[in-house]
C-alpha cells in the first residue's frame, strides 16, 4: 500500500512538472541571436521558439501553417525589425504581441543600393533597401537585447524577476563584445575588406571598416565569373582580405590564397552555430579577423 | 464585422518598410467566405493574376483568377481548411507574395471576431 501510495505521488509529481513545463510563456524568434537573448533572458521561466531549420537562412524562410499556428500562439513575438524575416509580413501575427527590437534605432537603418527598374506598364523606377543584420553591430544588439528585456518583462509578467536578473549580464557582455569587435577593427582600419555576401554593413559602420561585397552562395563554391568578379574588386578596391560568411569548399580557400588573399570566416549568426552559442561563436570569429592584421 | 475589418487592418500594418515595392497579398475569412486582396505596395492594383489556393500540405485546392480590381473571392471548405490554408497570388512579371490562414485566423473569421 505504501509503495502504491508513493507510486502515485510520483505520478502526480511528474504529471504537475510536466504540466508546469507545457504551460510555460512561449517566446518566439525570428532569428538567432534573438532567441539566444530571449534565452539568456528568460532561462527556465520561459521557452523560447526558434522553428527554423539549421540549414535555412531565417531571412528568407517559408514558414508552413503548423509553424505559424505555434507563433501565433506565443506570448512574445520578437522582431528583428529593418524588414528582416519577410514572412512576418504574410500572417497575422497580433500587434500586442509583437516586438520590433530595433524599432528604437530605425532612423539609424542603413539604406543600401536604390535599384532601378522597370516591369509591366509601371515604367522604370526605383526603390531602396534597409540592411538587415543590425545586430552585428553590438552595440546595436544590445539596445535589441534592452528592447526585448523591457518587452518580456511587460508581456510576461511571471518571468519578470527572471529578466530583471538576466538583463545586465547580458547586456554587459554585448557591450563587451563590442569592444572586442573595435579592437579587433582597429588593426584593419584602411585596408579594404572584400565580403563574400553583403550582409555587413552595420558591423563595418560600428567598426570603421571598409567592406565591399559580392553576392556569392554562402558555403558553396564561387563560379568562374564570381572569381572574376573577385578580381576585378580586388583591383579596384585594392583588397587583399576576404570574408566568408560560411565555411567554403577547401579548394575555394586555396585559390583565395593562391590569389593573394588572406582570410576569415565572419558567420552572421542569423542561425544556430554548430558549436557554442552566439557570445562564444562571434568571439572566436573576431579573433580570427584580428588575427589578419599585419603583425609588424 | 467591423471589428474583424479593424482587426484585419491592424495586422496587415505589421508589414515591414522593407518589403517596398513588393505584391503584398492579404486574404481573411469573413462568415464562410474566404476573401483575397492583392496590391503592390506601391499601391499599385495588379490588373490580372492567378490565385492559387493550398491546404497545410500544399496541396493544390483551387487555382481562380484575381478580378480587375486586385481581389477574388471563394466559398470556405471546411475540410480543405481544417489546417489552414495557403493563398499565393501570381500577378505576372515575377512578382507573388502569399498569405497564410491558421486554424485559428479561419475560426475568428467564421465567427465573426
Amino acid at each position: 500500500m505504501r509503495r502504491l501510495r508513493a507510486l502515485t505521488a510520483g505520478v502526480a509529481m511528474l504529471a504537475a512538472s510536466v504540466a508546469a513545463a507545457a504551460e510555460k510563456p512561449v517566446i518566439a524568434a525570428v532569428n538567432y541571436p534573438l532567441a539566444y537573448f530571449a534565452e539568456r533572458l528568460g532561462g527556465d521561466a520561459v521557452e523560447v521558439l526558434f522553428p527554423i531549420p539549421a540549414d535555412a537562412d531565417p531571412a528568407f524562410w517559408r514558414p508552413k501553417l503548423k509553424d505559424i499556428a505555434a507563433i501565433q500562439a506565443a506570448d512574445l513575438i520578437a522582431l528583428n525589425g529593418a524588414g528582416y524575416a519577410a514572412w512576418t509580413t504574410k500572417a497575422s501575427l497580433r500587434r500586442s504581441r509583437i516586438v520590433d527590437t530595433s524599432a528604437g534605432f530605425s532612423d539609424d537603418y542603413i539604406q543600401t543600393e536604390t535599384v532601378t527598374h522597370s516591369h509591366g506598364d509601371g515604367g522604370e523606377h526605383s526603390h531602396a533597401a534597409i540592411a538587415t543584420h543590425t545586430w552585428l553591430d553590438f552595440a546595436l544588439a544590445a539596445r535589441q537585447a534592452e528592447a526585448l528585456a523591457s518587452a518580456m518583462a511587460r508581456r510576461v509578467p511571471e518571468a519578470a524577476a527572471t529578466v530583471d536578473a538576466a538583463r545586465s549580464d547580458l547586456i554587459g557582455e554585448l557591450e563587451a563584445l563590442d569592444r572586442e569587435a573595435a579592437a579587433a577593427a582597429e588593426a584593419l582600419r584602411g585596408r579594404a575588406i572584400i565580403a563574400t555576401h553583403p550582409r555587413y554593413q552595420y558591423f563595418a559602420r560600428a567598426y570603421g571598416l571598409d567592406i565591399r561585397s559580392l553576392e556569392w552562395e554562402a558555403g558553396e563554391a564561387p563560379s568562374e565569373k564570381q572569381w572574376r568578379d573577385l578580381t576585378a574588386l580586388a583591383e579596384e578596391t585594392g583588397a587583399a582580405i576576404l570574408l566568408w560568411e560560411a565555411a567554403p569548399p577547401d579548394a575555394a580557400r586555396e585559390r583565395a590564397a593562391a590569389a593573394g588573399f588572406a582570410d576569415a570566416m565572419l558567420p552572421t549568426l542569423a542561425n544556430r552555430p554548430g558549436t557554442g552559442d552566439f557570445l562564444s561563436a562571434m568571439r572566436s570569429a573576431l579573433a580570427d579577423l584580428a588575427a589578419l592584421a599585419p603583425t609588424d | 464585422m467591423i471589428r474583424a475589418f479593424v482587426l484585419s487592418l491592424a495586422m496587415i500594418a505589421v508589414a515591414l518598410p522593407a518589403a517596398a515595392h513588393k505584391l503584398r497579398v492579404f486574404a481573411f475569412v469573413e462568415g464562410e467566405t474566404v476573401k483575397v486582396e492583392a496590391k503592390f505596395s506601391s499601391g499599385r492594383i495588379p490588373k490580372a493574376g492567378e490565385v492559387r489556393v493550398m491546404d497545410a500540405e500544399e496541396a493544390l485546392v483551387l487555382t481562380l483568377p484575381l478580378d480587375p480590381e486586385g481581389m477574388t473571392s471563394f466559398p470556405l471548405d471546411p475540410d480543405a481548411a481544417a489546417d489552414g490554408l495557403m493563398i499565393e497570388v501570381r500577378a505576372g512579371d515575377g512578382h507573388s507574395n502569399y498569405w497564410l490562414l491558421t486554424p485559428a485566423d479561419i475560426q475568428r473569421g467564421r465567427v465573426g471576431q
